[in-house]
């Protein structure tokens, strides 16, 4: 007890510590703080380049406005509201079947499965877009498979673009949220398992009553990573559904325009409108911001 | 290390590198290796005869790359890091003069433009002064394919004064008697409305640069068109650039309606010779149209900014607007037609090409250059243009022109701005 309170008190202003840490806080500051806020200065100003001047809230009107900011978040939240319940429910499928040690070659189906998200995303989007254009591999397989007569217009068709590319994330994420899901499986004590199969719980209803409430934790930040990557689409859309000259639209009927997507042609393919480009950035802010909480909300622990 | 470091770290060491930096050194940033980019330094090489100090370094960039580091620089403000000359696709030309004023050095006062073709002064133009060096034309052609046509029943001759709705019936025969569709199109691509609308005058923009969608008779009469192609199938789908390129390189389609730099990639089959032929492009039927339009082109742009700014424009002057035998030399190795209309008084616009069964191409693109009408492209080319491309599916379900007319000005009403 002595020895605790004989203990000469520390100064509220440690300058040792803070010269430690001081680097770190300027570096944050600059290239973090200083552009969040300058970004939400910047959505309260418009004009064309440099030639910004203070409009108020010109541009939260102009949102509400336009017909192409609204089919940019339509499509983000298709994307989002398909792919990630898609893709993380394969995830957790995949998991549970390679946590098996019965199955021969786990080692290797595990890394064929992570293999993609080691991929860069523009090498494997350019690779499926050759894949998937009108006469490409996807097509001849389907049509010499005879599972359907005519090629199926993945580029050109609103719908199919839109699938392929759910297709495209799909491969390319879900091997990364199995990960999660694995390593999170293997820290589940075997003797939970080892009881339950003596008390006769058949193997479906332990992976539904046992693994996946145990999950819980893991699910829910792998459900918030994959939200904030939802809405922060850009390189497959670009790369897939880009490539034409001047303008050109982002898919078929603009079918393939996210949020990200949109907010780069407003900044770097028209003419430059970097007040209304940062608040289209802040919808997505605000879009990530609430859904987390909800996903939060949801997740909480509930006192009994 | 700051720049004062760096300085000091090169003088110290070796004391040639203080002569070099001495000499002008003039920094250009453009996009394609085997286009404009050769052809620069090629230029960078003549003028280096006649001025020895001169030093070129030529930036190879992706288009995009370039259009999107050039639009951060710009907005930025700072002049360091920038090049001192910068290629410009014509298009995006009047968004960079007026989104970012002061930038660009003005070059009418050294510049004779009297001697280029018109249309190429006026998108660089603006409040009466011109900007740019025009460099490359996009002149537009029709490539066809003369043993397809002739396989439909048609000749050569048919094909040199058409309308679009003749183009269309060509299209059905060919398909019924050879199985090959008329056209490689992309649906996501907008370039094809581009060509047919300036073909009779007219752009998304009237002349005083205010969005004109709805009652343009030009735009009108390219979506008719659009929609016939889309409507009677007579096209072969791309999708993106490469795929596009495949449907006339493997000889799935008869013509290829786009500018004029694609002729060195029609000719890359080698197995194709002698097989195609050059036409000027179908007519629209509407008020004012002509054979002759433009797709894509780009000009050279000096930045008001830069250090050698005296140098870089001198050297512009120098050799794109006097040097004709250049001009011969980039149409043979690159097959780049300039616009500098002295250019085809040379040899080598003259010549007659064998993989188009000796026809005179060169002579009659240049020909059709001078005819290109003139139009606004404005500030909001690529907007506008990426509505366009987006309805163009809704033509091919049967929408009616009118309607898609609205659907685009609603819009692209709140995307100029």
């Amino acid at each position: 007890m002595s020895a605790i309170s004989t203990r000469p008190k520390r100064p509220r202003f440690d300058v040792n510590g803070w010269l430690f840490v001081g680097p770190a806080l300027a570096l944050i500051a600059i290239f973090m703080v200083f552009p969040i806020l300058h970004s939400l200065w910047m959505s309260f100003q418009s004009g064309l380049g440099m030639r910004l001047s203070f409009a108020g809230l010109k541009n939260i009107y102009r949102l509400f406005n336009d017909p192409l900011f609204f089919m940019a978040l339509t499509n983000t939240f298709i994307f989002f509201l398909v792919q990630v319940p898609v893709m993380l429910t394969l995830a957790l499928i995949t998991a549970a079947l390679l946590n098996n040690p019965d199955i021969k070659f786990r080692g290797v189906l595990r890394t064929a499965i992570f293999l993609p998200c080691v991929t860069s995303l523009v090498a494997y989007t350019v690779l499926f877009k050759s894949m998937f254009v009108a006469n490409g591999l996807v097509n001849t397989v389907l049509i010499n498979l005879g599972i359907v007569n005519v090629g199926i217009p993945w580029m050109t068709d609103p719908f199919w673009c839109r699938v392929m590319i759910i297709i495209a994330i799909t491969w390319r994420w879900t091997g990364y949220n199995m990960i999660f899901y694995l390593a999170a499986m293997q820290n589940i004590d075997r003797s939970v398992y080892e009881a339950a199969r003596i008390d006769g719980v058949p193997t479906w209803a332990r992976f539904v009553s046992l693994t996946v409430p145990m999950l819980k934790p893991v699910i829910l930040f792998t459900t918030v990573t994959s939200t904030i990557g939802t809405l922060q689409l850009f390189d497959e859309v670009s790369t897939i559904t880009g490539g034409g000259s001047a303008g050109g639209a982002a898919g078929p009927g603009n079918s393939a325009l996210t949020l990200s997507l949109y907010i780069y042609n407003l900044t770097f393919k028209f003419a430059p409108n970097l007040g209304y480009a940062a608040t289209v950035s802040y919808v997505i802010v605000v879009l990530v911001a609430v859904l987390s909480f909800l996903q939060f909300y949801a997740a909480r622990e509930r006192k009994a | 290390m700051n720049r004062k470091t760096v300085a000091l770290a090169f003088a110290g060491a070796s004391l040639f590198a203080i002569a070099a930096a001495q000499a002008a050194e003039v920094t250009v940033w453009c996009w394609d290796p085997n286009f404009n980019v050769a052809i620069m330094k090629q230029a960078g090489e003549i003028y280096a005869k006649t001025h020895p100090d001169f030093k070129l370094n030529v930036v190879d960039f992706a288009k995009a790359d370039l259009e999107q580091k050039l639009q951060t620089g710009l907005a930025s403000g700072v002049a360091d890091g920038m090049p001192d000359i910068v290629l410009i696709e014509d298009y995006g030309a009047q968004k960079y003069l007026q989104s970012f004023p002061d930038s660009f050095a003005p070059l009418s006062d050294k510049v004779d433009y009297s001697g280029f073709a018109d249309y190429k002064v006026k998108l660089a133009t603006l409040d009466g002064k011109v900007y740019s060096m025009p460099f490359d034309s996009g002149v537009a052609g029709m490539f066809y394919r003369k043993d397809m046509i002739t396989a439909a029943g048609y000749t050569p001759a048919d094909m040199q004064d058409l309308t679009w709705d003749k183009y269309v019936e060509i299209g059905k025969a060919v398909e019924a008697k050879t199985g090959k569709k008329m056209m490689g199109f992309d649906p996501n691509d907008g370039g094809l409305v581009r060509v047919l609308m300036q073909s009779a005058g007219g752009w998304y923009f009237d002349k005083d640069g205010k969005l004109s969608v709805e009652g343009n008779v030009a735009l009108k009469g390219a979506l008719d068109v659009i929609q016939k192609i889309q409507v009677n199938n007579i096209f072969r789908p791309a999708a993106g650039w490469a795929d596009w390129v495949g449907s006339f390189t493997s000889g799935e389609v008869a013509t290829v309606v786009t500018g004029v730099w694609i002729t060195g990639t029609v000719k890359s089959q080698a197995d194709q010779s002698g097989k195609w032929g050059v036409a000027p492009l179908p007519k629209l039927s509407v008020e004012g149209a002509t054979h002759y339009s433009n797709l894509g082109g780009s000009s050279w742009y000096v930045l008001s900014g830069s250090k050698a700014k005296d140098e870089s424009i001198d050297f512009l002057n120098e050799i794109y607007a006097k040097d004709i035998n250049f001009y011969q030399k980039i149409l043979v190795d690159r097959g780049a037609v300039g616009s500098l209309l002295a250019a085809r008084n040379g040899e080598a616009y003259k010549s007659n090409d064998a993989f188009f069964g000796g026809e005179p191409i060169w002579q009659n693109f240049s020909d059709w250059l001078a005819k290109v009408p003139s139009v606004n492209y404005g500030t909001f080319t690529n907007e506008v243009d990426s509505v366009v491309s987006a309805h163009q599916p809704d033509l091919a379900k049967g929408t009616s022109v009118d309607d898609v007319l609205k659907a685009i000005d609603a819009q692209a009403q709140t995307l100029v701005q």
